[in-house]
């Protein structure tokens, strides 16, 4: 057991690996090589296109113990996830690592996996359902692994999480394995989230529901690297990658806080021609945003770009001029799919360009402004958005750590007062990001600044905003609630938090009783 | 006998009371684990305040704060045994406020409604005003009075707080004597139509203030006209006592009670006459609120117009409001610097001896002068977080 840079206890190895305890956001240096991809090679005449889920597996050579990949663009309208891992359950295959980018209660079944042990690790992302089954305890072989879209990108490259099948779910692909998430009969938005699995697994299967005559262009995925076509009925549902979460707020409290964020942004000193900033679905966000541009047209600001999540709300800007490009992952809505279909000005990008630590650039460097939200932040700062205050884990890390890491000023948004649990901690209950990234986090009751940033602070106050101590507006909010309980954690290990970089910056602990 | 008092809307909780042997609590809440403990605490100390009364307390709570738990559990034990009486009682430090600070913005809440009076604090609103009359069913309206009551008791109200109350014979005394206790700035007399009712009010204030050991004439009034009658004798109401402050002008029920459409010309007529008899009282005009949430410029554009008609402030239903209302009433930039330049160019007219002087090409004489300075004091009030 050791200590990390935030005084978090790490054990010395998570799972099978030696675990490397954080140092800071950007302490580690990277050396050395990548690590190498499989060799393929295409016979002449190939037919790629396989009848059936299990024949991919057969063709694959799947056996137990292996991991497998997916990716989350469906959201909460995937089928894919269930659809392999009901097949590889009637193959009687066990004992599979999986690897998705991100999990939703749609995949609740994986419970099920898991107790009858299909499943028995779980590496990349963690939601919901699947999250509060294993925070019982005792579930996987190994602990979770949770990171961030660009840690997962770096992990893979890095050769630190080997995948044997990648199954990729493409709502338009040709037979000979080109494929998109842009096109087809149910659009999901960009696909590349698993291009860095397509070349790196020992094999990847491509699962469509619209096949194209050949060639599908442009494409996310290449033929280059696709081993095997299937074609099913149903990959998902794209009404739901909306995931309700494109609603304008109507709190009162939450439109306060997103008029705040954006008076703030305006004092910033980074409020001019030029300037970039991420958006993000979430009632508050989307309020943020859609005042930001109003600002923006009333000041005659012309922004370099805004990063998704894309939106509608970022697809209008960019369509009145007042951006001059998205910079887009995935996307939010279905009006941002067609955007990426039909724009040219709204460009596709990977984690691998967006987001990984171990690259000579990510599009979030370039970021001046994020609004980011949270499950707690504390008194340093530090933010959680992996678990519960009851230490459940219940989210993915998403792309919050890069995000955060990268933009120039990082805010977080977030109510001081939820309902009767503390948004505002002494202690986070588990770190996902530090708060040497974390600039100013924008309340209902004030601003607070993170004290590394007295130019802002200086900004804010000139401006007339409402600057305060974060230990201030805590005490404002606590007073309307009786303290809650903490969860006492044994010494179990129930999944690690790795920083984008590899390092392991906090890890979620079964929880034993209560104090 | 049960009683149940609240609902599972967020922000509230559910209480059902029951007469037993012996006091008790049983609490649900999604999250057991990090919560029950807290609810007990809350629940506990309410129930110890009214003496361990034979009642059994069922709380479902859905993310309910401390105070709207001890207010529901409170009214809903009261309710099941109406003899039972708090102990003892917070004291509420509220210092009376300056009758004359600016009050640009009257936000309304619906007293029983804990979604939409949480944070009702935080939004700066000149006036926030509880409403215990047209927005509380009247099944609900001791769960409301005690719920305003505790949240009087527990939030630091940075500008004015105000309570609606119900009109006197029609549980306005009732109102009266349990939210005083929480020590609102003033209290909003609805459908006034009469000096003599407003005198009524203020006699049952006093009453209510001296049993309370508060200063008598501590609590403001502020009429609400909203009545054919109340319109034709509004000068009676502004001059009726001295603690009216501030008349406001209610449309909707104003429109329904004559008959007219809601057109600027129908409320004409209304508006300059509450202007009139209130700035002939000395005190401020409020006008009636806006509905329609979704049309800001609409809100402005009303705004502008009440202004030109003399009135110091507006209401507003939804917080969003308030931003647009401040803006309105507030003087601008422009407004100032010429304020600044009259005020500047008659110092320099007295000190060379000059009578009349000119501004712009505009004879500034004694009214402009005096207005132009009363501007200035404004400006800076407002600038002073409306401490005059």
């Amino acid at each position: 057991m050791t200590r990390n840079a935030l005084g978090r206890e790490i054990p010395g190895k998570i799972g099978s690996r030696k675990a490397v305890p954080f140092g800071g956001a950007f302490a580690k240096v990277s050396t050395g090589t990548k690590a190498p991809r499989p060799q393929k090679v295409a016979p002449q005449h190939e037919d790629k296109v396989l009848p059936s889920i299990e024949a991919a597996i057969e063709a694959c050579g799947l056996s137990n113990g292996m991991t497998i990949s997916f990716h989350h663009s469906f959201r909460e309208g995937d089928r894919v996830i269930n659809l392999v891992l009901d097949a590889c359950a009637r193959m009687g295959l066990k004992d599979l690592r999986i690897c998705p980018t991100a999990l939703f209660g749609i995949h609740e079944p994986i419970v099920g996996h898991i107790e009858s042990g299909v499943v028995s690790r779980i590496e990349g992302s963690m939601n919901g359902p699947v999250g509060a089954f294993i925070s019982k305890g005792g579930k996987l072989r190994e602990p979770a692994v949770l990171r961030s879209h660009g840690g997962r990108w770096r992990a893979i490259e890095a050769g630190t999480m080997e995948i044997d099948v990648a199954f990729i779910a493409a709502p338009q692909a040709d037979p000979y394995g080109n494929a998109t998430g842009i096109r087809g009969k149910t659009p999901c938005g960009p696909i590349a989230f698993q291009a860095v699995d397509a070349q790196y697994a020992r094999k990847t299967v491509v699962v469509t529901n619209d096949l194209a005559p050949y060639p599908d262009f442009p494409m996310e995925i290449q033929q280059g690297w696709t081993d095997y076509v299937v074609v099913v009925d149903e990959i998902g549902d794209p009404a739901s990658i909306t995931s309700g979460t494109l609603q304008l707020t109507n709190s009162p409290t939450n439109l306060l806080i997103a008029r705040l964020t954006v008076e703030a942004v305006k004092a910033s000193g980074y409020f001019k021609d030029g300037f970039s900033f991420q958006g993000g679905a979430g009632g508050l966000s989307l309020a943020a945003t859609k005042f930001l541009g109003d600002e923006m047209e009333k000041a005659k600001i012309v922004g370099s770009f805004g990063m998704g999540g894309g939106t509608k709300m970022l697809v209008d800007m960019l369509r009145r001029g007042q951006i001059r490009a998205i910079l887009d992952g995935q996307a939010f809505d279905l009006d941002a799919i067609a955007s990426l279909r039909e724009d040219p000005a709204h460009v596709m990008m990977d984690p691998g360009m967006y987001a990984n630590y171990d690259s000579r650039g990510c599009s979030t460097y370039k970021l001046d402004a994020a609004f980011l939200g949270a499950t707690e932040v504390d008194l340093d700062f530090n933010v959680n958005v992996n678990t519960h205050s009851d230490g459940q884990l219940l989210h993915g890390i998403g792309g919050h750590q890069d995000v955060a890491a990268g933009a120039a000023m990082t805010m977080i948004t977030l109510p001081a007062l939820r309902g009767r649990i503390p948004p505002i901690v002494d202690r986070v209950t588990t770190v996902t990001t530090p708060g040497e990234v974390i600039d100013v986090v924008v309340t209902e009751r004030g601003l607070a600044v993170n004290p590394c940033r007295g130019d802002l602070r200086e900004r804010f106050r000139a401006a007339g905003l409402p600057v305060r101590e974060l230990g201030d507006i805590k005490r404002d909010a606590d007073r309307y609630i009786q303290p809650v309980r903490r969860p006492v954690f044994g010494d179990e290990v129930i999944a690690a938090i790795e920083w984008r970089d590899g390092t392991v910056i906090d890890v979620v602990r079964k929880v034993e009783g209560w104090q | 006998m049960e009683a149940r008092v609240g609902s599972d809307a967020k922000a509230d909780c559910l209480v059902v009371a029951r007469q037993a042997e012996r006091a008790s609590v049983a609490v649900a809440t999604k999250n057991r684990n990090l919560l029950e403990t807290g609810i007990r605490a809350v629940a506990e100390g309410v129930l110890d305040a009214l003496g361990k009364p034979g009642v059994v307390v069922e709380v479902q709570d859905q993310g309910a704060l401390d105070y709207v738990l001890a207010a529901r559990i409170e009214a809903a034990v009261r309710m099941v045994l109406p003899e039972t009486k708090l102990t003892r009682t917070e004291q509420v430090e509220r210092a009376m406020s300056d009758p004359a600070r600016p009050r640009r913005s009257r936000l309304y809440a619906p007293g029983n409604n804990p979604r939409l009076l949480v944070g009702i604090d935080i939004h700066g609103a000149d006036c926030v005003l509880l409403d215990l009359e047209d927005s509380v069913p009247p099944g609900d309206k001791t769960a409301a009075r005690v719920l305003v009551r505790r949240l009087l008791a527990a939030v630091p109200f940075p500008d004015e707080v105000w309570v609606r109350i119900n009109p006197l014979d029609a549980g306005g005394r009732e109102d009266l004597s349990e939210v005083l206790e929480g020590r609102p700035h003033g209290v909003c007399l609805p459908k006034a139509e009469s000096g003599e009712g407003v005198r009524e009010l203020a006699e049952e204030l006093g009453k209510v203030e001296r049993r309370l050991g508060f200063g008598v004439g501590s609590t403001h009034i502020m009429p609400i006209i909203e009545t054919a009658r109340g319109v034709l004798r509004c000068e009676d109401v502004a001059e009726a006592d001295e603690r009216v402050v501030v008349v406001a002008f209610g449309a909707e029920d104003y429109t329904r009670d004559v008959g007219a459409r809601r057109t600027d010309d129908a409320l004409l007529f209304a508006r300059s006459r509450v202007v009139a008899a209130a700035k002939a009282a000395g005190v401020q005009a409020s006008d009636t609120v806006y509905a329609d949430l979704s049309n800001d410029a609409g809100l402005a554009d009303e705004c502008a117009r009440a202004r030109d008609l003399g009135f110091d402030g507006k209401g507003a239903i939804n917080p969003r409001q308030i931003p647009i209302l401040h803006r309105a009433f507030s003087p601008s930039e422009d407004e100032l610097a010429k304020a600044r330049a009259i005020v500047e160019a008659a110092r320099e007219a007295e000190t060379r001896g000059l009578g009349a002087v000119a501004v712009d090409g505009r004879m500034v004489d004694q009214p402009v002068l005096e207005r132009a300075r009363r501007l200035i004091k404004y400006a800076e009030t407002l600038a002073n977080g409306g401490a005059a």
